[in-house]
């Protein structure tokens, strides 16, 4: 890993941070207010039968208690673009647009080895991400305790939902470096970790709302995101492992590859 | 230097005919060999054996996608059998049309390519398995220097020089002799001009003071006035020991301030000569003007293309030019010119004689 490429990319990307982060922080805020303001209405609502009650418990989360309602604004398209502003746009970026911008063989003339140059790069991207989500929880908090409901949540879970939701972003940032490294162009590399976000994404919210189709979430990585059951104590190894994993094997990947890939001239 | 996509097809090295026209001798080929093998001490600055790419043949991904792609668009061979040696502290100029391979040797020695065949040796350094060391030590001015656009000129300075590892010992000399002023420097890089890009280019390729600067296109973009001020700073450099490898298409600055040249085309070696023993061999045109019976120029030895005109005549010389003047002592001659050699030439004969 190198410091000054790292401080560098942080330097480059501290705006965007600041917006993202403070996007994600207000998003994080309502989830529990509409919670506090409308829970007991959706609860009365759902068990009149009017809806079915795979609508109102969509992606793991609810509006019926604190925790679903923190759930649901984890899951929710909203939080997912905008931590995806790094999971996916930064990280598909990272080298794939250097590449095509011609800025990257200015910083690998200088004595960086490649795979230092994509450590860099996978921990700036982590530090985004857990920055990110950070903002997410705070606002969720300060939703809670804005809307008198703070009592219900377990702060000691909080660090847990954290690490959870920082190994799926992760896991998502991982792969689109992983793409990054392996082409010349950030097209191809975005449109394929997009791709598959958005496929993964599709077939968690397919086997939530659709009993039949319950089988295809454990191909999703969303699915191994537990913001409820973890805000509910449960503690969830085996989510941790997966995401670890698809991790681990997409570092393996860029480490292998990136290091023999040629690098030629910019078109 | 903008590498057009190379375009010929990958075959192997005994296939192709050889039309090195180099001045090695093979004592200076066998001794390069050994300087390789380390038995002899080092002189090279830059040294290649053999150096062959083809693209589309290395890495993980790019043999699989070879396969895939292999029935329609076969791999290209951009680099044959490279032979070169860069003397330490001389200032070598590597020339070649637009796709004849410079790019592609550059980013050989760089690292960033990998050799389907062949070595390559950068300060005594294996180029694949010591690259970030020799990157340490070298300064590298791409072909139209892509910069941060965010950054000012000074913080895009600082950065690169950081990244560089080494103290940025020669910025204020460079800045000054380049006329960057501090003001210029707090601008942001995306309100710089071209030539003003280029030179923050060389600043940041020279300023940390490198045993050996890659050059690749140097002064594109660069004004008369900044020209003559960078090969001012090349003198300096070498004159400081610092070997240069200075790759270009403008024959005339190669000319001005290269000791050897090298001149590549579709990947392979032409011609490997002393700047002054290329242009000394040159051709050079003569019109004479003169008044009585014309001299006889037709059979005397290095004289072509003569053509007589009315009270005038026109011809070529080429090596010496005592026998045309020797023929010419006889004749009433009332004016003289002699074109000098220009490497152009040089590097147009060079290249017809190679197609």
């Amino acid at each position: 890993m190198n410091g000054a490429l790292l401080r560098h990319t942080l330097r480059l990307q501290r705006t965007k941070l600041a917006i993202v982060s403070i996007a994600l922080t207000v998003w994080g805020f309502l989830p529990p207010v509409i919670y506090a303001r409308f829970g007991s209405q959706f609860k009365a609502l759902m068990e009149s039968g009017i809806m079915p009650e795979q609508f109102v418990r969509f992606g793991g989360g609810d509006v019926f208690s604190l925790s679903g309602s923190i759930a649901l604004g984890f899951i929710h398209p909203i939080a997912i673009i905008l931590t995806s502003v790094f999971a996916v746009g930064f990280s598909a970026s990272a080298v794939a647009g250097e590449r095509q911008r011609g800025t990257l063989e200015v910083a690998l003339a200088r004595p960086i080895s490649r795979r230092a140059l994509y450590l860099s790069l996978l921990a700036a991207s982590f530090g985004f991400i857990a920055i990110s989500i950070a903002a997410l929880l705070a606002g969720s908090v300060s939703g809670a305790t804005f809307a008198g409901v703070v009592k219900e949540l377990a702060f000691r879970n909080l660090p847990l939902l954290w690490l959870n939701s920082v190994l799926l972003f992760g896991a998502f940032a991982a792969i689109a470096l992983a793409a990054s490294i392996s082409f010349d162009r950030l097209t191809p590399a975005l449109g394929v970790t997009l791709g598959i976000v958005i496929a993964m994404y599709v077939l968690e919210v397919l086997g939530s709302l659709w009993p039949a189709a319950e089988m295809v979430q454990p191909y999703s990585l969303f699915h191994y995101l537990k913001a409820k059951a973890i805000l509910t104590g449960f503690v969830a190894p085996f989510d941790m492992v997966v995401l670890s994993s698809v991790i681990l094997i997409a570092m393996v990947w860029a480490l292998v590859v990136f290091p023999r890939r040629d690098l030629a001239a910019p078109s | 230097m903008a590498t057009a996509a190379p375009h010929r097809r990958c075959r192997p090295a005994t296939d192709l005919p050889d039309r090195r026209k180099t001045s090695d001798s093979s004592g200076a080929r066998e001794q390069h060999r050994q300087a390789w093998r380390g038995r002899v001490k080092r002189v090279h600055a830059i040294e290649t054996i053999g150096l062959t790419k083809c693209y589309g043949q290395s890495g993980l991904v790019g043999s699989l996608l070879t396969r895939v792609r292999a029935s329609t668009s076969p791999p290209i061979r951009a680099l044959e059998s490279l032979d070169i040696a860069v003397r330490e502290g001389e200032v070598f100029g590597f020339l070649g049309p637009n796709g004849s391979g410079k790019s592609t040797t550059i980013r050989l020695l760089l690292g960033f390519l990998h050799p389907t065949a062949g070595r390559a040796r950068v300060l005594g350094l294996d180029t694949v398995r010591d690259s970030v060391t020799i990157r340490r030590r070298l300064g590298y001015l791409p072909s139209g220097i892509a910069l941060y656009d965010t950054l000012t000129g000074e913080q895009l300075l600082d950065y690169l020089g950081e990244l560089s590892g080494r103290p940025a010992s020669r910025r204020v000399e460079l800045c000054r002799r380049l006329e960057l002023s501090a003001r210029t420097l707090k601008r942001l890089v995306r309100d710089y001009s071209r030539g003003m890009r280029q030179k923050v280019g060389i600043v940041q390729a020279l300023q940390h003071d490198p045993e050996l600067a890659i050059l690749d296109e140097p002064t594109e973009g660069l004004d008369p006035l900044m020209q003559r001020a960078f090969y001012e700073i090349l003198d300096t450099l070498k004159a400081e020991g610092r070997t240069i490898f200075f790759s270009s298409h403008v024959l005339s600055e190669v000319e001005r301030v290269c000791d050897r040249v090298a001149i590549v085309r579709e990947g392979r070696l032409v011609a490997l000569e002393e700047t002054a023993g290329l242009l000394a061999r040159r051709k050079r045109n003569i019109t004479m003007r003169f008044t009585g019976p014309p001299p006889r120029l037709e059979d005397v030895s290095g004289i072509t293309n003569v053509e007589h005109g009315d009270g005038y005549v026109t011809c070529r010389v080429e090596g010496s030019v005592r026998p045309f003047l020797a023929a010419i002592a006889e004749a009433a001659v009332v004016d003289l010119t002699i074109e000098p050699a220009r490497l152009e030439e040089a590097f147009l004969e060079f290249y017809d004689e190679a197609t």
